[in-house]
């Protein structure tokens, strides 16, 4: 809209530019090489991690997902800290292995290599999903006559090739939308020029234009996976005789595999750890940390508790609404939780504000419910999802039970529905808290005077701020998401699982 | 008068037709069973009279009431006071004995000394009164089979509905199961509508037999006459 009326100005500037055409082919090369790579090495450690006898599996998997917990942009500033030109190891092997490194982390190789470790436990965690939907009987019938690699490659593969291909689909689209990274690295895609427009420029026409691509490349991405996959994907039913799924013995190459995964997540996933720990051990950095972001941290721990549990309740519903079709739409509901979840944070960032930035809905945009509101758009399909799940394995018999009993709907949700699917609205929660404190780019965006959180006060020290006080900040906001989240997940699940029985 | 009256009911169930124009009475304190194979509709007829489902053509009665019709349901199965035990018995696992039992008693705002009463009588009557605090995954599967029956009966419903209640228990304990119903069936008179794919448990249960093939009614008669007819 320009004075009022509608304009193709700024789309037409779009269609012409050749920075434009230029940043939407930097957008389409960094996805596609994220979802090669995750794919490429996500399908064998999800199948080593879900299917063999790899010691420590369960720590592995904690391990690998831990990239994707945190904001991806984190991960960069501790790759930076290590291979930038004053990074720790050009101070212990010289400037000209620095130049290399710093020319290899700033464009597409470094982009990619950061989002394929925050992307990595997606096709990793719906590779092991789908093997568990796997029938044991029908690799059991493979095994008379072939070897566990023959039934990989001729029966279980095969099998779970909608899960492998959805993972393929979401590591596309997320890569597709982040800008943390690409920003950080000074890589040139879409959603960087969306958000800069904004932020920058504060030209919203351009901003608003910019983002329309982004919807249009996330709409045709999620129409295929409707079209191809949705009815083979849609519902993650574990096989009924999942207790005893048969496990691959690895024999003589167990210890080698072990060794190499070990090494694999001390590379990807301890090291910038430490090195953010290495760089910030320094009790001035994390009192400055404190004194400069206390306050945002406060407020991040604050809105993700929020957030969560709205998350849960709103994503318990859709999810019992998709799950039991009752209501006629429920189709419409699923497709904008995902197309929503699949979206760019900075084109929902826009959305929201072009919706509530009105003299009449201060109340909301002058307020954190503009954060909460952009939590619950992005994450939403998350909770819904694992409510689905949660209450697939529920039988529809318990609450005809109940039905039959003389309860209403009501009391059937609150006395049946909600204490069977307990421990997936725990999960919910968690999922939801670790991705509202995790969130960057729709808070960014939309936060008013006086209400960032710590990944956006992070984003902005990281102009003028020191090396170890950035490195302090990171650290802190990585203690925020993992104990929380750790510690409710270890007291509560067990209770849960006592109180089942 | 007639407890259920089920008038022309066609239903289509996952692009199927899987029961075709069927008409069925049911007189109270009938033991009425639906004998057939698998697929042939007899959970679907279940499912209908308990409002699970509506039929696209015909209507269906209870007690004289129209409870569903061309598609729509008029009384939803809260509202129709029917009891029913399924094939899974979906006893509730995060409730006790006592709190299956008790949960359709609050939904339907019974006292709390009156609801004692009943779940004391309704233990005492299926000889579970020491388990009322153990939680169903406690229990074997003939005292789950006794739960499932008293959390239907004590609601003291018009009818009763079984879905293949047995079919997961051996014979000697689906022998003795099957005489605990009659006995509960004749001390309380309720009317009783149980499918099962089993003779032998329909012929031990029921005094008239359904016998249904390709959602169609085959044969409607007495014991004798069914066994002369699956005979033949």
């Amino acid at each position: 809209m320009a004075e009022g009326r509608f304009s193709l100005e700024a789309y037409e500037g779009i269609l012409t530019s050749h920075r434009q055409w230029t940043l939407m082919g930097h957008s389409m090369a960094l996805s596609f090489w994220v979802m090669l790579l995750t794919t490429i090495v996500g399908v064998p450690l999800g199948v080593l991690l879900g299917k063999t006898n790899l010691p420590l599996r369960r720590f592995f998997i904690f391990l690998f997902v831990i990239p994707l917990l945190i904001p991806p942009y984190i991960t960069a500033v501790s790759w930076f800290d290590l291979l930038g030109r004053e990074g720790l190891l050009s101070r212990l092997i010289g400037p000209s292995f620095a130049g290399m490194s710093s020319r290899f982390l700033f464009g597409l190789p470094g982009c990619v290599a950061i989002l394929f470790t925050t992307f990595l436990p997606i096709p990793i965690l719906l590779t092991m999903v789908f093997l568990r939907t796997v029938n044991p009987r029908l690799e059991e019938a493979g095994k008379l006559v072939s070897g566990w690699r023959g039934i990989l490659k001729g029966i279980t593969i095969p099998l779970i090739l909608p899960g492998i291909l959805l993972a393929a689909m979401l590591t596309f689209i997320l890569s597709f939308g982040e800008f943390g990274v690409s920003n950080f690295l000074r890589y040139g895609v879409f959603p960087v020029e969306s958000f800069t427009q904004f932020s920058a420029f504060y030209n919203f026409k351009a901003a608003t234009a910019a983002a329309v691509p982004l919807v249009l490349v996330t709409f045709v991405v999620l129409l295929s996976e409707a079209g191809f996959l949705r009815e083979k994907t849609f519902r993650l039913r574990p096989s009924a005789e999942t207790e005893d799924l048969p496990l691959i013995a690895l024999g003589t190459s167990r210890n080698g595999l072990f060794v190499l995964v070990t090494l694999f997540g001390f590379f990807l996933v301890i090291v910038p750890i430490l090195v953010l720990i290495v760089q910030s051990a320094n009790i001035q950095a994390y009192a400055e940390a404190l004194s400069r972001a206390g306050d945002s941290l406060l407020r991040s721990l604050f809105y993700a508790v929020i957030g969560a549990t709205s998350l849960t309740l709103f994503g318990f519903f859709s999810g019992y609404l998709i799950q039991t079709k009752t209501f006629r739409y429920w189709r419409a509901i699923d497709f904008t939780t995902i197309f929503l979840f699949a979206l760019p944070g900075t084109v929902i960032g826009i959305g929201l504000i072009s919706l509530w930035n009105t003299p009449y809905t201060n109340f909301i945009y002058g307020t954190l419910w503009i954060i909460i509101l952009g939590y619950l758009a992005k994450y939403t399909a998350l909770t819904s999802r694992i409510t689905v799940n949660q209450l697939t394995q529920i039988s529809p018999a318990m609450e005809e039970a109940a039905q039959v009993a003389g309860a209403g709907w009501f009391r059937r949700l609150i006395f049946i529905i909600i204490p069977l699917a307990r421990r997936g609205l725990l999960a919910g929660w968690i999922v939801g808290y670790i991705f509202s404190l995790r969130d960057t780019a729709i808070t960014m965006l939309v936060y008013p005077a006086g209400h960032d959180t710590l990944p956006v006060r992070i984003f902005t020290l990281m102009a003028n701020g020191s090396a170890q006080l950035i490195a302090a900040l990171c650290v802190m906001l990585i203690l925020a998401t993992l104990l929380p989240a750790g510690i409710l997940w270890l007291i509560a699940n067990p209770l849960l699982r006592k109180a089942k029985r | 008068m007639k407890i259920l009256r089920m008038n022309s009911v066609t239903k289509f169930y996952e692009g199927t037709r899987a029961l075709k124009d069927l008409s069925l009475e049911v007189s109270e304190s009938e033991r009425i069973v639906i004998l057939g194979p698998s697929g042939c509709g007899k959970t679907t007829i279940l499912r209908l009279v308990a409002g699970f489902m509506a039929p696209e053509e015909g209507s269906i009665f209870i007690s004289g009431q129209l409870v569903s019709q061309d598609g729509h349901i008029i009384l939803t199965p809260e509202q129709r006071n029917l009891g029913m035990v399924f094939q899974d018995l979906a006893l509730w696992p995060h409730l006790s004995v006592k709190g299956n039992i008790a949960f359709g008693l609050k939904a339907k705002g019974v006292q709390k000394q009156e609801r004692e009463t009943r779940i004391h009588n309704i233990l005492q009557m299926v000889g579970m009164e020491g388990y009322s605090k153990r939680k169903p995954d406690e229990l074997s599967g003939g005292q789950q089979q006794r739960v499932a029956l008293a959390r239907a009966l004590v609601l003291r419903p018009r009818i009763l509905l079984m879905d293949e209640p047995l079919s997961s228990l051996d014979l000697e304990l689906n022998i003795r199961l099957r005489e605990e119903i009659l006995r509960l069936q004749e001390e309380l008179g309720f009317t009783l509508l149980y499918v099962t794919h089993d003779r032998e448990e329909a012929f031990g249960i029921a005094n008239r037999v359904v016998i249904l093939s390709k959602g169609r009614v085959e044969f409607d008669g007495t014991v004798d006459a069914a066994r002369a007819h699956l005979t033949q």
